[in-house]
C-alpha cells in the first residue's frame, strides 16, 4: 500500500514535474523549500506525507508545494496539507503552490478548505502565466 | 501504520450485493417513457456507491464497468435520454454484470471478461449512439444541471463580482433546506470513510454548501495523519429526502455524530431557489462553498469544463474570526441563519446515534435498520432457549406436585417463569424470522424473461410478501417456487391467441401469495392458465402402469400423480398442456421443510399450488402420544384426526393388513407398537385410538394407546447426534427429562409398507398372492 512512500518523501528542486503545467511559476522564490506531493495522497499515504512536510515546517524561507502530480487524495491527505499551511500561516511564513492538481481542487471545495489553503483560483494562474 | 482494507471487502461485498437487488428492483419498476425521478436516483445511487466503493478497494475493473453504467445513468436522470425498453433492458444485463464481477472478486474466481466487455460496449454504444443522434441535445445537458453545477462556465468569466457579494449572507435564498452538522470521531478515517466521498455525494443530492471547522486540528507536530480532526456544517439544498441524506452517511453510523435538521420548510422567503439559484450564478458562487457536481464534471463524456478553483476569501474570513476555542458547534456558526429560520420552529431534529437509524427506517427501500449477526450465533441462542423450555417443562412438573405452604408461591414463580420463557422463545424465533419479500423478490425479473422468451403476456401479483418465516425455511422454498413459477408460465399460461380465443385477457396473470394459516405458513402460486388436463394425465398414468385400467381416482388422485417421479419427465416430453416437470423434487424439497403441497386445478381456468410449512424447524406443534410405556410426538400438522374405532369398522385383507373405514375410504392400520419394537398397553383396536394421519398424499391410521396432549416440543436432530432412522424425523426432551422421539409420517408409511412387502416372503407361504398384499396399503391410500 505504501509502494510511493519514497517518491513521496522525498524533497526535490527538479522542476521538471511541474514544468508541464500551463501555470507554473516563475523562477524567482528561493527553492528553499520545495515539496513534491505524490500522486497518491489518500488515508494510507497521509503518514508519510506528513513526516514529508515535517521538515519544512521550521523553514523560514518560502515554502513551495508542488502539487503537479497529485492524482488522487482523500480527506485524510488533505487534513495534513491543511494543517500545515495553517501552521506556517500562524508562525508567518508563507506557502505558495506549484502546478495544478483538479482532484485536489474538488477536494478542497468539497471540504471546506479551498480558502484555507489559499489554492490559485484559474483566473489567478491564467494571469499569472500571461505576465 | 497502514490500514488493512480487506477488512471491509465482506461488508462492501453484501452491501453491494443488497444495493444491487434494489437497484434491480427499481429498474423493474421503472416505467417506459415516464419514470419516477426517485427511482432513476435510486438505480443512479447503487451504481455510484458500488463504484465509489469498488475504486476505494482497487477492484478497477468494477470501477470501469459501474463507470460506465454511471455515465448512461446520469443521462437518464438528467433527462438527456429518455428510459427505452432497450435501456432499461440493458440496465438489467448490467446489474446481472455487476453481480458475477463482484461475485468473481468476492470468491477470486475467473469470470467471463468477454460478456463483461461486451455488455460494456453496448452501454458505451447507448452513450455515443445519443449523442450522435442528437447533438442539439447534447449542449442542452450542462443546462439541465445547471442547478446543481452552478453553471461553472459563467463563474470564472465574473470572477471579481462574487467578492463583491461576498458580503451578503445568503438568507433571501435560504427556502427549504436541511442543516448537518456532521462531526466524524477520530477513528473515521481508520474505518474506511472518507468525508470526501460523502460530501461528493451529498452535492449530487443538492446544492450543498459547505462549512469547515478546524478547531480541533492540533499542532502539525502532534497530528495523527490518520484521525479525523475536521468537522462540518452543511447546508444541503433542493428537494432531498432525509433517508437520502442518511444513506450517505450509511457506512459512517457510529463513527461520527451526525445532525439533521430541515429548515425553513414554510418560509415565505423564497420558494423558488432552484430558479434563484439557476438564474444568479454569481450569488450562489458568493456562498461559502458551493459544492459543484464535480463527479458528473468527471464523468461527463462531454467534457464539462473544470470548476472555478478557490472561492472567494469570505470563508477565510469568517474562519479567522471565529475563535477555535469558544465554539459552540451546533448553533453558534450559523446564527443569523438560525434566527432567520426560527418561525419554523418545529424543525425536526434527528439525531443519527448509531441506533437511529432504526426509527427512520418507515418505508425505506429495502433498507431496515439491522445488525449483521452470523447465523451460527442465532442457532446457538435457540439452542439454549430450547433447552431452557426443557428445564423449565421440568420445574413445573416437580412443581405440581410439591406440597405445603411455599408450594403455591413456587407455582406462581413457575407460571411466570414459564410465561418469561415463552416470550423469550418467541423473540429469539422472531429473529430468525425474515420477510419472505426475499424469496418474492427475484420473481419479477425472472417472470419477465421467461415471458419475453416464451412470448407470453404475464402479470406477476405478488401479496403477502411481508408474511414472515425461519430464515432456513426462506432459504430452502426459493428453490421449489421457482419451479413452480416457471411452470405456471411455461405450462399454465396460454399464448395470447389463444387466451383470447378462450375468451381472457391476453396477459395472464401469475399471482404468488403468502399468509400465515394457523400456526403455519402457507404459500401460493396461482395462474389463470389453462389447468390441468385431468384426462390426458390419467391416460398417460394407465399407459404407464401406474394406475390400474379401471381404477376410478378422484380429481384429488389425479392431481397427486404429477408428483410421482418420473411422471413428470413423460409429460415433458410428449409436450402435453399438463405440468410436472421435477414436480417430484418440489414435493420433497417441501417435505423436508416439514411441509406439504396440495393442488387445486380446474381445466380452462387455471391452477393454484398451495404450499404449508412450519413456521420454523426449530419447534414443531406436536401431539403426543403414548405407545405401552414410550411417548412419541406427531407433528400435528400431520394429523387429520384421531378416533376410537368400532370393531365393526375394521377389516382384515389377506394376511396382516387391517383396514377402517374412513368417510367412504379404507385406510391401512400402522400398529406403532409392532414397528417400533414396544409391548402396548392394548392390542385390540377398539381398546385403543386411532390417529389418522396423512404423509406423502397418503393417509393411514395409526394405532395407539392413547392421547397424552399438544404441545409444542424443541426438535433435537437425530441425525447430527445419533443417524438416521426411518419413520423418525428427530427427537425432544420432556418435562420429565426422558426422550421422545417426533414421527415422520411419510417415512413410516415407507416403512410399514417395506415390512408389509417382507412378511409374505418371511411369514407365509405362497398361498396368498404377495401382489395383493403389496397393493392393498399403497392403493388403498393413495
Amino acid at each position: 500500500m505504501n509502494k510511493r512512500k519514497q517518491g513521496a518523501a522525498t524533497r526535490t528542486t527538479r522542476r521538471g514535474r511541474a514544468a508541464k503545467t500551463p501555470g507554473a511559476e516563475t523562477e524567482h522564490k528561493s527553492a528553499s523549500g520545495t515539496f513534491a506531493v505524490a500522486a497518491e495522497c489518500t488515508v494510507a499515504d497521509a503518514g508519510t506525507l506528513k513526516s514529508g512536510l515535517a521538515k519544512l515546517l521550521d523553514d523560514t524561507g518560502v515554502v513551495t508545494l508542488d502539487i503537479g502530480s497529485v492524482q488522487r487524495i482523500d480527506t485524510a491527505g488533505l487534513q495534513v496539507i491543511a494543517t500545515f499551511v495553517r501552521e506556517r500561516e500562524s508562525l508567518g511564513r508563507q506557502v505558495e503552490w506549484r502546478g495544478a492538481a483538479p482532484s485536489l481542487a474538488a477536494a478542497a471545495k468539497l471540504l471546506g478548505l479551498s480558502s484555507l489553503l489559499k489554492l490559485p483560483t484559474p483566473a489567478a494562474r491564467a494571469v499569472e502565466t500571461a505576465s | 501504520m497502514t490500514i488493512d482494507l480487506t477488512q471491509f471487502h465482506d461488508a462492501f461485498f453484501e452491501e453491494s450485493f443488497e444495493a444491487l437487488d434494489s437497484m434491480e428492483a427499481a429498474l423493474l419498476k421503472l416505467d417506459i417513457g415516464a419514470p419516477e425521478p426517485e427511482l432513476i436516483n435510486t438505480i443512479f445511487r447503487v451504481a455510484h456507491s458500488i463504484k465509489g466503493g469498488s475504486a476505494t478497494f482497487g477492484f478497477s475493473d468494477i470501477a470501469s464497468f459501474t463507470h460506465s453504467c454511471e455515465t448512461l445513468l446520469d443521462e437518464l436522470r438528467s433527462g438527456g435520454m429518455q428510459v427505452s425498453l432497450d435501456i432499461s433492458d440493458l440496465l438489467l444485463k448490467t446489474v446481472d454484470v455487476m453481480r458475477a464481477m463482484l461475485r468473481s472478486t468476492q470468491s477470486k474466481q475467473p469470470l467471463d471478461m468477454q460478456r463483461v466487455s461486451d455488455i460494456q460496449f453496448d452501454v458505451e454504444l447507448m452513450i455515443a449512439q445519443k449523442n450522435a443522434a442528437g447533438p442539439g441535445n447534447a449542449p442542452a445537458k450542462p443546462a439541465a444541471v445547471a442547478p446543481v453545477a452552478v453553471a461553472p462556465p459563467p463563474a470564472p468569466a465574473r470572477a471579481p463580482e462574487p467578492v463583491s457579494v461576498a458580503a451578503t449572507p445568503m438568507v433571501a435564498a435560504v427556502a427549504k433546506h436541511w442543516e448537518i452538522s456532521f462531526r466524524p470521531y477520530r477513528e473515521l478515517f481508520a474505518r474506511g470513510n472518507d468525508p470526501l466521498r460523502m460530501m461528493r455525494e451529498l452535492a449530487e443530492l443538492g446544492e450543498l454548501k459547505v462549512e469547515v471547522d478546524t478547531s480541533a486540528l492540533p499542532a502539525f507536530a502532534a497530528l495523527d495523519a490518520q484521525s479525523c480532526y475536521l468537522a462540518w456544517k452543511l447546508e444541503l439544498a433542493g428537494d432531498v429526502t432525509e433517508d437520502a441524506i442518511k444513506q450517505v452517511f450509511e457506512w459512517a453510523e457510529g463513527d461520527c455524530d451526525l445532525d439533521l435538521r430541515l429548515v425553513g420548510a414554510e418560509t415565505t422567503a423564497a420558494p423558488v431557489v432552484a430558479a434563484a439559484t439557476a438564474s444568479a450564478p454569481a450569488e450562489v458562487a458568493a456562498s461559502n462553498i458551493v459544492a459543484d457536481a464535480i463527479l458528473s464534471g468527471n464523468t461527463s463524456p462531454l467534457g464539462i469544463p473544470s470548476p472555478p478553483l478557490g472561492v472567494p476569501s469570505l470563508t477565510a474570513q469568517s474562519l479567522a474570526a471565529r475563535s477555535p476555542a469558544a465554539e459552540e458547534p451546533k448553533h453558534e456558526p450559523s446564527a443569523p441563519a438560525a434566527a432567520a429560520a426560527a418561525p419554523t420552529a418545529a424543525a425536526p431534529t434527528l439525531t443519527a446515534v448509531p441506533s437511529a437509524k432504526q426509527d427512520a427506517s418507515i418505508g425505506a427501500v429495502g433498507d431496515s435498520g439491522s445488525i449483521r449477526v452470523s447465523v451460527e450465533k442465532i442457532d446457538e441462542l435457540m439452542n439454549t432457549v430450547g433447552e431452557l423450555v426443557i428445564t423449565q417443562a421440568m420445574l413445573s412438573q416437580l412443581g405440581a406436585v410439591l406440597e405445603g405452604t411455599n408450594a403455591e408461591k413456587l407455582r406462581a414463580g413457575l407460571a411466570q417463569l414459564e410465561r418469561n420463557t415463552r416470550e423469550l422463545q418467541e423473540s429469539v424465533m422472531r429473529v430468525r424470522m425474515l420477510p419472505i419479500s426475499f424469496v418474492f423478490s427475484r420473481f419479477p425479473r425472472m417472470v419477465r424473461d421467461i415471458a419475453q422468451r416464451l412470448g407470453k403476456q404475464i402479470d406477476l401479483k405478488l401479496t403477502g410478501e411481508q408474511t414472515e418465516l425461519d430464515k432456513t425455511v426462506l432459504e430452502k422454498i426459493g428453490d421449489p417456487l421457482v419451479h413452480l413459477v416457471r411452470n405456471s408460465i411455461d405450462h399454465g399460461i396460454e399464448m395470447p391467441d389463444v387466451r383470447i380465443a378462450a375468451g381472457k385477457g391476453a396477459a395472464g396473470t401469475v399471482h404468488l401469495d403468502a399468509c400465515h394459516r394457523g400456526g403455519n405458513i402457507a404459500v401460493e402460486v396461482s395462474d389463470d392458465g389453462g389447468g390441468l388436463d385431468k384426462d390426458r394425465i390419467l391416460a398417460k398414468a394407465r399407459q404407464r402402469g401406474l394406475v390400474g385400467q379401471n381404477d376410478v381416482l378422484t380429481d384429488e388422485q389425479i392431481h397427486d400423480l404429477i408428483f410421482l417421479p418420473g411422471f413428470s419427465t413423460a409429460e415433458k416430453t410428449t409436450d402435453l398442456s399438463g405440468r410436472g416437470v421435477g414436480m417430484d423434487v418440489v414435493r420433497r424439497n417441501v417435505k423436508e421443510l416439514g411441509g406439504k403441497i396440495e393442488l387445486r386445478s380446474e381445466r380452462g381456468k387455471g391452477s393454484r399450488f398451495i404450499i404449508t410449512l412450519p413456521l420454523t424447524l426449530a419447534i414443531v406443534d406436536g401431539q403426543s402420544v403414548a405407545v405401552g410405556s414410550e411417548t412419541y410426538i406427531i407433528p400435528l400438522i400431520s394429523i387429520v384426526e384421531s378416533m376410537r374405532l368400532k370393531e365393526t369398522s375394521i377389516s382384515r385383507l389377506s394376511g396382516h393388513n387391517e383396514v377402517f373405514s374412513f368417510r367412504g375410504d379404507y385406510l391401512p392400520i400402522i400398529r406403532l407398537h409392532e414397528l417400533f419394537g414396544v409391548e402396548p398397553r392394548a392390542r385390540a383396536l377398539h381398546e385403543g385410538l386411532v390417529v389418522i394421519a396423512e404423509g406423502d398424499g397418503r393417509r393411514v391410521g395409526l394405532f395407539v394407546d392413547d392421547l397424552l396432549g399438544q404441545q409444542q416440543v424443541v426438535i433435537k436432530s437425530l441425525e447430527a447426534n445419533y443417524g438416521h432412522v426411518e419413520g423418525v424425523s428427530g427427537a425432544t426432551i420432556l418435562g420429565d427429562g426422558s426422550v421422545a422421539l417426533i414421527l415422520d409420517v411419510a417415512g413410516i408409511i415407507h416403512a410399514a409398507s417395506m415390512r408389509a412387502t417382507e412378511r409374505p416372503a418371511t411369514e407365509r407361504s405362497a398361498k396368498e398372492p404377495p401382489a395383493g398384499a403389496r397393493e392393498a396399503p399403497v392403493g388403498a391410500a393413495a
